[in-house]
């Protein structure tokens, strides 16, 4: 083929080397601005606790070459060999914060994936985990196991995923006849949520220990609490294999969403990728619940967020979710370990950060062709500007952020910042939740 | 078989067995029945239907006499309750997917694409059943890509969004997406329905381009007879669920068959394309 020199200069991607088109600016920008929070949510956290550090320390320790460097680190972190010897500030930063912060970058861009492609496949805005029944497969089995099968208790992340991919599995068998439809799937995985969900309620009032209710509310909310390397070897495997192939996939989900007819018409077998690609994301996200629980909203609220940035094209929505998931995460995760203020500083900054790359971007659009200048990024730049200066000056009203000693699980805070914004997305997208 | 039709299908159906035979035909169905889920018993019967090897065939009827019904079935979209299709003499269900749609494409009445899709990518999207799950687009493809945007002469539009065209502009874009399949065989389901004189009359010249250029068989359903008998080689009248006629529209189109099945009294006047003047229905 002709194309092999040209395919060989550029590996990114399937499409890239032919179609440069697809990784656009507004793509590379929400990445870039997307690391960046996740860098400066990611260095706060390091910063914060009983062992407090100067942001410069932190990103001393965090960027160390010679601990970057260390093979014998690595082993430990990702093969659970003996930890070497280290200094304390190291230990602190490299081996009690940091898994956390890792472990959340990779449950935030395997949920965005996970609902990136459900709602590809089922072709409707509302799909994810939590629509699909995953979430309550999950939970159901963390609860089953807490409650009624302790001696499994060690197999807990394992028990999770399986209960996600069962309760998908079941929703499937229900959706089908002779063929499933978007809208088939959506009332089956309703159907099978209510009932897992009563079911967990149920095993609620069975048990009679608190420590076990306190652990099964723990997982059924989503928490990132106390999560240790060995958390970040069990999700590592699966990220490595679902986020690939979801990329990989992409290119399928665009013509999935021209709908079943057209998509067989160009020689699709559209039963079997839609369930292949719905395993791929049963994988991803059953991998984030085995970790931390069913954190909600992330899956729902990544792939509308990304949207509004890279448009429809599931190639770029796919990458923007791989950043896009693990930024929001980070900033939760703030909200969830240090507290009110510390979130709210975290706001701020990615708020502030997010107007002044996108004015940046409009104005370069707007140079090169003042036709593309959208109103969404107007929207954009006025809206991240907004809250960003909101959150700075409560905090400054209220004498600077502090940080708390109480900690909520990871998954309140997405909610609290995932339902007020489905909101604005419902009052702005008439067409949202069409069937 | 015509010959043992005893449920008087229409006045030439004889024909329709005889003077075609499956070797001119692309595309050839036999004692086909099709049904839908919801349906009681078939919505098509039809015991003999051929697209003739590189020529246009109308389906032409009124609604729910079928003609849908019959495409889906052509196009393997819809499985039928008994019959054989024959795409270039072999069974359809022994075609694999991808090599299906690299042999015979299919629009569909209504399609639906994300608003922010450009008209390019859509067309890109007509080069998937020559590409595998990791296939990446080759020098082939851009130049099928280029000639469907050509044929369907939507250049102008290829930067736009599929969610800011109008009507007539998005059939064209969807059409240059199934050109770009590059079909030997092609179904178009209502291309023209809902779109205004002049995107009606530019889809059915990219019809005919393609069938003068490319020798391609096109089998198309219209809603305007007048339309059909002027685009067409063939036309097949359908009338509830049967074959009435089928034949060139100098034939098919007659008095007769304005009144049998479309329940119009109307004028034809043979000039010598058939002008049909309606005068009322009855």
């Amino acid at each position: 083929m002709g194309t092999d020199e040209v395919a060989t200069a550029d590996q990114a991607g399937t499409d890239t080397a032919d179609r440069p088109g697809w990784i656009d600016l507004p793509l590379v920008t929400l990445a870039v601005l997307s690391g960046i929070v996740t860098l400066l949510a990611a260095l706060l956290q390091v910063s914060y606790g009983p062992f407090e550090l100067t942001f410069w320390e932190a990103w001393e320790t965090v960027f160390d070459p010679e601990l970057l460097s260390n093979p014998a680190v690595w082993e430990a972190f990702l093969l659970g060999a003996d930890l070497p010897d280290l200094p304390p500030r190291t230990i602190v930063v490299w081996n009690i914060r940091m898994p956390r912060v890792a472990v959340g970058l990779l449950v935030g861009a395997n949920l965005g994936v996970a609902g990136t492609i459900f709602q590809a496949v089922t072709r409707n805005d509302l799909a994810s985990p939590q629509t699909l029944g995953v979430n309550a497969g999950a939970g159901l089995a963390v609860l089953l196991t807490l409650v009624v099968y302790t001696e499994l208790t060690h197999l807990l992340p394992v028990v999770a995923a399986l209960g996600g991919t069962v309760a998908f599995l079941l929703v499937y068998a229900i959706a089908w006849n002779g063929g499933t439809s978007p809208v088939r799937l959506i009332l089956a995985g309703i159907i099978v949520a209510t009932v897992f969900n009563s079911l967990q309620t149920a095993l609620f009032f069975v048990a009679d220990d608190l420590g076990v209710v306190q652990t099964a509310l723990a997982w059924t909310t989503g928490s990132l609490t106390g999560v240790d390397w060995e958390e970040f070897r069990i999700i590592l495997p699966m990220s490595l294999l679902g986020i690939p192939l979801a990329v990989a996939g992409a290119r399928h989900l665009n013509v999935l969403v021209l709908g079943e007819g057209t998509a067989k018409s160009l020689g699709m077998n559209v039963e079997r990728m839609r369930f292949g690609l719905s395993a791929v994301a049963i994988v991803t996200a059953s991998s984030a619940i085995a970790v931390a629980g069913i954190v909600g909203f992330v899956g729902l609220i990544v792939p509308h967020l990304v949207r509004t940035i890279v448009g429809d094209d599931y190639r770029r929505v796919i990458l923007g979710s791989i950043f896009v998931g693990p930024a929001l995460l980070a900033v939760a995760d703030v909200g969830s370990r240090l507290g009110a203020e510390m979130f709210l500083y975290m706001v701020g900054v990615a708020g502030l950060t997010t107007a002044g790359l996108f004015s940046l971007v409009s104005i370069a659009m707007y140079a090169v062709d003042s036709d593309r200048l959208d109103a969404r990024y107007r929207r954009l730049v006025a809206g991240a500007g907004g809250v960003g200066l909101l959150a700075f000056a409560y905090l400054t009203l209220t004498g600077g952020p502090s940080v708390s000693d109480t900690q909520v699980p990871v998954g309140i805070v997405t909610g609290l910042i995932g339902g007020p914004y489905f909101l604005y997305l419902m009052r702005r997208r008439t067409q949202l939740g069409d069937l | 078989m015509a010959t043992h039709d005893t449920d008087g299908t229409g006045p030439d159906s004889e024909r329709t067995a005889t003077e075609a035979s499956a070797r001119d035909s692309a595309l050839s169905a036999t004692d086909l029945a099709v049904s839908y889920p919801s349906s009681d018993g078939p919505v098509v019967t039809v015991d003999r239907i051929d697209i003739p090897e590189g020529e246009i065939t109308a389906l032409v009827g009124p609604n729910g006499s079928g003609k849908s019904t019959i495409i889906k079935a052509l196009a393997d979209q819809l499985a039928p309750d008994r019959g054989e299709i024959l795409l270039e003499g072999e069974r359809l269900g022994s075609y694999g997917d991808k090599e299906l749609a690299r042999e015979l494409g299919h629009l569909s009445q209504e399609n639906d694409a994300p608003a922010s899709i450009s008209v390019e990518d859509l067309v890109f999207h007509g080069r998937y059943p020559y590409r595998g799950f990791f296939g990446a687009v080759d020098a082939d493809d851009r130049d099928a890509v280029e000639r469907a945007i050509d044929l369907a002469g939507v250049d102008h539009l290829r930067e736009e969004n599929v969610g800011n065209l109008s009507g007539g502009q998005k059939q064209l874009a969807f059409i240059a997406m199934v050109l770009a399949q590059e079909t030997d065989v092609l179904l178009l389901d209502e291309p023209t329905t809902y779109l205004d004189l002049h995107h009606q009359l530019r889809v059915m010249e990219t019809v005919q381009r393609l069938n003068d250029e490319r020798d391609v068989t096109v089998a198309v359903v219209l809603h305007d007879i007048a339309q059909a008998a002027r685009f067409a080689d063939y036309l097949v009248a359908l009338d509830d669920g049967e074959v009435y006629d089928w034949g060139p529209p100098a034939d098919v189109v007659t008095e007769a068959l304005l009144r049998d099945v479309f329940d119009v009294e109307a004028a034809v006047n043979y000039t010598p394309e058939p002008e049909i003047t309606p005068k009322r229905s009855l």
